[in-house]
């Protein structure tokens, strides 16, 4: 089994926290010894989390705020 | 008036309607990446609200309120603002499935040279570099990447939000997120973060 190809495509589903116990071991066994792997999923990581905290950052304006919550009160 | 709406006891929907107002900026975020508009952005959401209040007595109280709000606000943009739009919606979903961005960044013909070059790009994109990458996917990833990368939704949440099989959920959130790195690559060799050889590529 081609080991580097098989971690790959768990990549996401390791870093979304989509994988069994079990899969997610074999997928850290096999990054404990592979720097290759271990950087392309470091990097991936770090996109990842880069994008969520950039977007994150957008807040709903205080007029919007006021619109929902009269809509609370019909 | 709707007769659910009558039996359901003030107190439990007031309740509920806090606790919804909770996620106005989540949901308003996804809205305006979504609409591209923050005119649109904002009817969405109202519209969006609007409706969850009126269907508050259809919650089942202790399941995912959040999701819940989600799912309405992707029906409510679809129902009111895709067709408005007229975009075409599913343009080319095909594409880059490389590891495009990592694979050009340790690539040595790629300035600028740094132990962890790939860092070193993230650090410099601002907030205009990501929004305007985003914005830039064909809808069905734009959706996917916000609801997983933004909001943190699990695959099987998604999967209802969007109503769509998880399996669609996986490989389309794969693909937009190679097509997202290829945005963001060519944004940092836009704004001159990267300097590409002419020979590149």
């Amino acid at each position: 089994m081609d080991d580097c190809r098989e971690t790959m495509h768990r990549l996401y589903q390791f870093l979304d926290r989509e994988l069994s116990d079990e899969d997610q071991r074999e997928v850290r066994a096999h990054l404990a010894h592979c720097p290759p792997c271990q950087d392309l999923f470091r990097f991936e990581e770090n996109v990842l989390l880069f994008i969520g905290e950039t977007c994150r950052k957008t807040a709903a304006p205080p007029s919007l705020h006021d619109k929902v919550r009269k809509l609370c009160l019909d | 008036m709707v007769e659910g709406i009558d039996q359901m006891d003030p107190a439990v929907r007031e309740r509920l309607e806090q606790l919804a107002l909770g996620h106005i900026d989540a949901l308003y975020r996804t809205a305006l990446r979504m609409t591209r508009n923050a005119t649109d952005a904002e009817d969405l959401v109202q519209e969006a609200y609007l409706r969850a209040f009126r269907s508050l007595y259809q919650f089942t109280e202790g399941t995912n309120l959040r999701a819940w709000l989600f799912r309405i606000l992707t029906n409510t943009y679809i129902n009111d603002y895709r067709r408005r739009q007229r975009r075409p919606t599913s343009a080319s979903l095909d594409g880059i499935e490389e590891f495009y961005l990592y694979d050009h960044l340790v690539d040595s013909r790629v300035q600028p040279r740094a132990e962890r070059p790939e860092d070193v790009v993230l650090q410099q994109l601002t907030v205009d570099d990501v929004t305007r990458a985003i914005e830039a996917l064909p809808e069905e990833f734009r959706q996917v990447v916000l609801l997983a990368d933004v909001e943190g939704f699990a695959y099987r949440e998604i999967a209802d939000i969007v109503d769509i099989p998880v399996g669609t959920v996986m490989s389309r959130l794969f693909r937009a997120r190679r097509r997202l790195q290829r945005q963001l690559y060519d944004t940092a060799v836009e704004a001159g973060i990267i300097r590409e050889e002419a020979a590149h590529g």
